[in-house]
């Protein structure tokens, strides 16, 4: 049989495809099939807050995940910084593992990044209450 | 209004909050062994007691299933048991049958050291060992065959509602015949398990798949049962909240009164969240008002579901502060309800529940919410709704495998 060797995804493949699992959201296509800049709204589940979520992603690169608002997000007793996040102040999250290669350019950011991104808002809802992260990953 | 999911998740999170509430299965598997071994004490054939097959058998909270853990951990777990003896020396009063049951109790030495001063109706032995728990054991006199009626009254097929047939005669040290009458049909009357058989009809939901074993509410050995009808969790939720407010209180609303009232009011709701809502609203419509012909004054009245002669409110003529805290209590939870389904957002929602229903409860029941997640993402089935990004099992997109990375 032979091996189907998958091809990276086109950035307008990748837009198209958030675009269509939230038509409410805004994509902008960064020059020519270069990159993109995906702004939308989230909700972890049916009794969570509504989040405002920024992809910017160039191709060659790992796409960058940022919570526009709330801004700032309130932080569990004690705590001085968001969990997973490579930048507190900008609330830029760390989704999955660059060097583990849990995503690549094969992956549709909307079928991977975003439902992880739903699932970090979902565990930073529990962490302020428990000031412990129960989303595993790794520190 | 809530709409159907907000509906199901709320319930899951009372769910959750309620079996942090109960005990654990080493607790209760503790508390079913230490008491089954007292009655084996008690039923031995040398036993003084040999002649009347001493029973011993859990009632109240731990039969009904609605039993909670107390808001400190160090706190002692009340356990309510009935010693049933199956008839008596025909010349024994309630002083000498209660004495029957103490006296076996001393010979004991184990026994005769945890035994607490007696009470009006019951022997109290002082567990503290390994858990705290007092177990209170209640003297009774059952008739011939009294077992075989238990079981056909707790059996699936039962349709009667003839709970007079599961009463049982007690001792109390207040009554005036107490030291005398050997003639059982002047002693008390007490019906534990017709009040049981009636909260389990009034519990069951028969839509939903979680039944509840009847018989084993009745067995003297019950078992541990993880699984819950919504009104046992909403009597547990219920009384949580009322330990919290009027925490070692003497005039706190008491459990008989608040699990009666909200039995009443329940209206089979399967969803958690329903039930709760609708009970807190609508269970002091059931508290009536009795011309009292003594006093030329009405009083509230509570009636024993399985007794409407028995007024479970009875004390409040007398401590007018019990009828008070208890629509303090009420009202309270009422509008903590209402504060908490209103809010949106996990840490909203858990900021709103930790005065109520205590934080150590709260962070738990978001921390059992949170691992949950992390394993159904583990395990494949979590799944992202398009348009929201709502996870649940009925999303369409799985959320794969991946791994949160450090910090900044």
């Amino acid at each position: 049989m032979a091996m189907t060797k998958r091809k990276h995804i086109s950035v307008h493949a990748q837009g198209g495809m958030l675009r269509q699992l939230f038509p409410d959201s805004t994509l902008k296509i960064v020059g020519h099939d270069k990159g993109l800049i995906w702004e939308g709204k989230l909700q972890p589940t049916n009794l969570s807050i509504t989040y405002n979520i920024r992809v910017e992603y160039n191709i060659g690169c790992n796409p960058n995940i940022y919570v526009l608002s709330p801004s700032p997000l309130p932080l569990a007793k004690d705590a001085t910084k968001l969990p997973h996040t490579y930048n507190h102040e900008k609330q830029h999250l760390c989704l999955y593992h660059r060097l583990m290669n849990e995503w690549n350019e094969r992956k549709m950011i909307a079928k991977t990044i975003i439902p992880w991104t739903s699932e970090w808002l979902l565990h930073y809802e529990i962490w302020i209450t428990t000031g412990t992260w129960h989303g595993g990953g790794i520190h | 209004m809530l709409t159907q999911e907000e509906k199901k998740q709320f319930s899951e999170i009372f769910e959750t909050l309620g079996e942090t509430l109960d005990i654990t299965e080493t607790q209760y598997n503790a508390a079913v062994s230490s008491y089954g071994a007292v009655g084996e004490w008690l039923a031995k054939p040398e036993s003084s007691l040999a002649p009347y097959k001493p029973v011993i058998r859990p009632q109240g909270s731990f039969m009904l299933g609605t039993i909670i853990r107390p808001v400190c951990d160090d706190d002692d777990l009340d356990i309510d048991l009935v010693c049933e003896l199956t008839g008596k020396n025909p010349q024994w009063a309630q002083y000498h049958l209660k004495q029957a049951v103490g006296n076996r109790l001393k010979v004991n030495e184990t026994y005769r050291n945890m035994l607490e001063e007696e009470g009006r109706r019951c022997w109290t032995l002082m567990y503290s060992n390994s858990a705290n728990y007092h177990m209170d054991i209640l003297p009774s006199l059952v008739c011939n065959g009294y077992n075989t009626v238990l079981e056909k009254a707790f059996s699936s097929t039962a349709l009667g509602k003839d709970y007079e047939t599961l009463a049982i005669r007690i001792t109390d040290k207040k009554q005036n015949n107490y030291y005398t009458d050997t003639s059982t049909e002047n002693w008390m009357k007490c019906n534990p398990f017709g009040y049981c058989r009636w909260f389990f009809a009034t519990a069951d939901v028969s839509t939903l798949r979680k039944t509840v074993v009847l018989s084993e509410a009745i067995n003297p050995v019950p078992k541990y049962s993880v699984e819950k009808l919504p009104l046992q969790r909403v009597v547990q939720i219920l009384k949580r909240h009322r330990d919290m407010m009027f925490n070692g209180d003497e005039d706190k609303p008491i459990s008989i009164i608040i699990t009666t009232l909200a039995s009443r009011a329940y209206d089979k709701e399967t969803y958690i969240i329903d039930a709760l809502t609708n009970v807190v609203t609508n269970m002091s419509n059931y508290i009536e008002n009795r011309y009292d012909p003594n006093t030329g004054k009405f009083v509230k009245w509570i009636p024993n579901p399985v007794n409407s002669d028995e007024n479970f409110a009875d004390k409040w003529v007398e401590h007018p502060q019990r009828e008070k805290n208890f629509y303090k209590w009420l009202n309270q939870i009422e509008l903590d309800i209402q504060a908490v389904v209103q809010k949106r957002g996990l840490q909203y929602i858990a900021e709103a529940m930790k005065k109520p229903f205590g934080e150590q409860a709260v962070t738990k029941t978001f921390t059992t919410f949170g691992e949950m997640n992390r394993n159904l993402r583990e395990s494949g089935v979590l799944k992202m709704a398009a348009g929201t990004g709502i996870l649940s099992m009925a999303g369409n997109i799985v959320a794969a495998a991946h791994n949160f990375h450090g910090n900044d």
